[in-house]
């Protein structure tokens, strides 16, 4: 199946967005859906201030407004032209679609639906199933789905590079030290990471910095 | 289908380093164009001076050879100031356009290396223009020099920089650089102790005996070597992706020119020394192979460590050298023949052998800055084993400065004048620099840096791991309890930038149509 | 508008390919999980943490009720999407010198394509034909996908490793130790943000 590898899952979707512009309560025009929504995405906060920090599992994650297809030039080509602009929602995540997109909307409700409601139709989407339904019918069949990575839990993904971070530095210090400090260092620096609780002490999504 | 370059149009310093033809000196100075028609006059009576490629067929043969040599090349600034049209100057890359000042960010000049701690001769946009003498001796550079300056005075309009720092608190007009001198014979050595300046690449029609392609080339899958293409280093000539390099129109002013990038490296020779001693306490080996294990070759004669990567490998090596060296000087022609084998290995090696860094660590300097191949982690998985690396490759052309009239200190004045030639400075040194020198995603060792010249600040994950000399998994087969890999940590700056840009190297026909003005603007 | 998130690019490209073709160049797709040698080359690559190919049918673009008028194209659409490490000079520079041949596999058959080589052309219709991200998430900038991918084998065995911890004595775990330091090496490397980037 190719929209997931293991278990990493590639969503494309393309979610169209309403034509003309938002009327105001009396009816007149104010600006383009389209605008509104790529100002909204450029004024999302990036790395852990995204809201898609709060949706579990999520890898990677863009969006984008598809404006219109691109004319190749040349007397040989056809001119296409997209009737509506689209918005583009594609994401990595760990895990099955519908947890997945539960998790969005149950965490992110009202960041979706600011960005979701110049979409066709969105205005009927009132709670988690209706709007697994409504990315469904926006999604595309992935194709080829590379995975240069791995299919863990992004908790994991995040505690083995937090364990990472913290080990390689903890190798530095033992150096030409006895077997019993190293022995007893190596045990303090377990009690430290907490190999078996996956969640705490870990590095946090889309945390921009090394924390010491 | 093989190439040839026309030699008499391309500048000398393209084709050939001249330290390996007897001209172990240099001096390099710098010039302002106030004043465009002096300018340009300056240039016409230069041109024939100016030394090209064409090959000196037999290398001590004086009569061949200049008695020194003389080139030129011009930063952005310098060509706008020559009133080049407007057009040209458009059609010049990026990153020559913005100067290597600009590009810090990209270089890792940050810290003290950022350009506020330069040469108070690169602050500013005056540097128009580079010009370089290299000579056999200091009187041979000193006449050249005079007879440059006199011919500089007749042109007002021009400025020759001063900002340069020399030796005890000197500021200079120029830059001197020199070979390194042992036993009044100069050696390839610089202010370290290492052996540099080895293992230059090989071109198509660059005039260079084809007995120094082994190595240098790149590798084909069948195992040989075939000269890269021409247009890596030289514009107006088909590259290695099958293109002309991007260069600026009319085609006569970018042919047969190239970039050029221009470091003055600045080495802490006491923070050096320092380091080495106190970290070859817990090190399991000796200074030398310490050293080694940083920089990828011995420091007494630049053997790689892939031909001997222990002392006592050494040892044998340097036995068996002698020996040959022996017998060939009584005669043995077959020792001959074998010394010249052994003498190619030191260029012609790959890490085919050596994929775990048990012999040469991955992170290790001229792995780094050449990695011959060893980014194909399988057999196969490219078109070619070197299609990553062969549009990597530097050409350098510098030379050690300082050490001579002052004793070496951190505070004193030496260093490498590094000159690397390529046609793309973003393709080929800035990302060596950015993404093999202080970064290591390609060698999978994540932030970690060169250990010679990456921009180190002390700290505690400022390292260099020098890889178990036992393979992992092999352990068993050896009988004996694994060795750890070592880990140089805490490195700090050894090597600091104090100035440098990027200039173009005009071919003799292109510093013409400047000198006259005779680019068609349209 | 951000392409970047730390150590990652994201890249999106979308071009046209006549819809008979389209058939084909899915039959290529599918393929290619069972022709190693171009996934060689994208692996030994490890640029990428993901990636991903979809055929967009002409007749496929998502139509969700009345008022949304329904496309009518000549051609249907693949759209490229990548997760890569580096920037976009260098991303493009590695695979065309790697793997020029895979790359034209993919492409060959959308419109307008120049082959991989001479590099040019290729640069042109990939800068072309690329669409800028708006908003780009990546949960960890501070990790590369070699980095995340050596971060999971060191913890892995680290695990395995610390469950020894209390059967051996002093002696026996320094041992066992630089035995478990030699065998990791290659997952050692230092943590840190990514490189200055050139601008685009």
């Amino acid at each position: 199946m190719s929209n997931a590898s293991g278990n990493a899952y590639a969503l494309t979707t393309l979610c169209p967005i309403t034509n003309g512009a938002i009327l105001d309560d009396q009816g007149n025009e104010t600006e383009a859906h389209d605008k509104v929504v790529r100002r909204l995405l450029q004024d999302i906060p990036l790395n852990e201030g995204s809201f898609f920090a709060e949706v579990d599992n999520t890898y990677f994650a863009r969006l984008f407004i598809l404006n219109d297809v691109f004319f190749q030039q040349g007397n040989e080509f056809e001119q296409d032209h997209l009737k509506s602009k689209y918005l583009c929602f594609n994401s990595n995540f760990h895990g099955d679609l519908e947890p997945y997109l539960e998790s969005m909307w149950n965490n992110c409700e009202p960041q979706v639906r600011s960005i979701w409601q110049h979409c066709v139709g969105f205005n009927l989407v009132n709670s988690a199933h209706e709007f697994i339904t409504y990315i469904k019918a926006c999604q595309l069949k992935t194709t080829l789905f590379f995975n240069g990575s791995n299919d863990e839990s992004l908790t994991k993904q995040l505690k083995a590079l937090y364990v990472k971070q913290i080990f390689s530095e903890f190798v530095l210090t033992q150096q030409g030290k006895s077997a019993s400090e190293t022995k007893q260092n190596f045990k303090y620096f377990l009690q430290r990471v907490q190999l078996n609780n996956l969640q705490s002490p870990s590095w946090k999504p889309g945390q921009s910095e090394l924390k010491p | 289908m093989s190439k040839t370059l026309d030699l008499y149009d391309i500048q000398g310093n393209i084709c050939k380093g001249y330290g390996r033809y007897g001209f172990p000196k240099a001096r390099y100075f710098f010039i302002s164009f106030n004043e465009v028609s002096d300018s340009r006059n300056f240039l016409l009576n230069l041109i024939e001076k100016i030394t090209t490629a064409e090959v000196w067929p037999v290398r001590n043969d004086s009569s061949v050879k200049p008695s020194s040599t003389t080139n030129i090349g011009f930063t952005y600034a310098g060509l706008a100031a020559l009133k080049i049209p407007e057009r040209s100057l458009k059609g010049f890359p990026v990153d020559f356009t913005m100067g290597m000042k600009a590009r810090s960010h990209i270089l890792g000049d940050t810290g003290s290396n950022s350009p506020e701690h330069w040469d108070s001769i690169w602050q500013g946009d005056k540097v128009h223009a580079w010009l370089s003498i290299n000579g056999r001796d200091d009187d041979e550079i000193s006449q050249r020099y005079s007879e440059m300056k006199a011919l500089l005075s007749d042109y007002p309009g021009i400025e020759l920089l001063s900002g340069h720092r020399g030796p005890n608190g000197s500021i200079l007009e120029y830059q001197d650089a020199s070979a390194v001198f042992e036993n009044g014979e100069a050696t390839g050595k610089e202010h370290f102790g290492f052996t540099d300046g080895i293992g230059n690449p090989y071109f198509e029609g660059s005039g260079i005996h084809i007995s120094r392609l082994p190595g240098r080339g790149k590798l084909m899958r069948d195992g040989s070597w075939q000269p890269l293409a021409a247009g890596e280093f030289v514009l107006g000539h088909p590259d290695e992706a099958r293109e002309y390099p991007p260069a600026p129109e009319p085609k006569l002013l970018s042919r047969n020119g190239t970039f050029m990038v221009y470091r003055k490296l600045h080495e802490n020779v006491d923070t050096f020394a320092h380091y080495l001693d106190t970290h070859v306490k817990g090190f399991d080996g000796s200074k030398d192979l310490l050293m080694a294990k940083m920089s990828g070759r011995w420091p007494d004669n630049g053997a790689p460590l892939t031909l001997a990567a222990t002392d006592e490998e050494k040892a044998a090596l340097d036995a068996r050298m002698a020996d040959l060296v022996q017998r060939t000087d009584d005669g043995d022609e077959c020792a001959k023949g074998q010394l010249k084998q052994l003498r190619s290995q030191w260029i012609n090696f790959d890490y085919d052998k050596d994929a775990s860094g048990s012999k040469c660590p991955i992170g290790a300097h001229i792995r780094r800055t050449n990695t011959r191949g060893s980014l194909e982690h399988e057999k196969g998985a490219f078109d070619r084993p070197g299609a990553l690396v062969d549009r990597r490759r530097l050409m350098r052309r510098g030379l050690p400065y300082g050490g001579i009239d002052e004793t070496m200190s951190d505070s004193g004045e030496q260093g490498i004048i590094f000159m690397s030639i390529g046609a793309s400075i973003e393709r080929q040194f800035e990302f060596v620099q950015q993404q093999w020198v202080n970064y290591s995603n390609d060698f999978k060792l994540g932030n970690d840096k060169d250990p010679l010249i990456g921009n180190h600040d002390g700290h505690l994950t400022d390292k260099h791991i020098i890889q178990s000399g036992h393979p992992p998994q092999e352990t068993a087969l050896h009988g004996q309890p694994s060795k750890p890999p070592f880990f140089c940590t805490e490195m700090p700056r050894f090597v600091e930038t104090r100035g440098g840009d990027y200039f173009f190297i005009p071919s003799i026909t292109a510093l013409r149509m400047i000198a006259e003005d005779m680019i068609d603007p349209s | 508008m951000s392409n970047t998130a730390g150590k990652a690019y994201a890249m999106n490209v979308i071009t046209p390919i006549p819809w008979w073709k389209a058939i084909w160049q899915w039959v290529i797709f599918n393929a290619v999980i069972y022709l190693p040698t171009f996934l060689k080359g994208l692996i030994n690559l490890s640029l990428i943490h993901y990636a991903r190919w979809t055929l967009i049918g002409r007749n496929s673009f998502p139509h969700l009720g009345p008022n949304q008028p329904k496309e009518d194209l000549h051609y249907s659409y693949m759209m490229f999407e990548s997760n890569f490490n580096g920037s976009w000079d260098q991303y493009i520079d590695s695979f065309s010198f790697a793997i020029p041949s895979g790359l034209d596999m993919f492409w060959r058959h959308n419109v307008g394509y120049p082959k991989s080589i001479p590099l040019h052309g290729f640069y042109d219709y990939i800068r072309f034909n690329q669409v800028e991200t708006d908003h780009y998430y990546n949960a960890y900038p501070c990790a590369a996908a070699n980095d995340v991918k050596t971060a999971i084998s060191l913890f892995d065995n680290l695990k395995d490793f610390s469950e020894q911890l209390s059967s051996l004595d002093d002696d026996e775990f320094l041992v066992a130790y630089n035995e478990f330091l030699n065998d990791n090496q290659a997952s050692l490397g230092s943590m840190g943000i990514a490189p200055g980037a050139a601008n685009e």
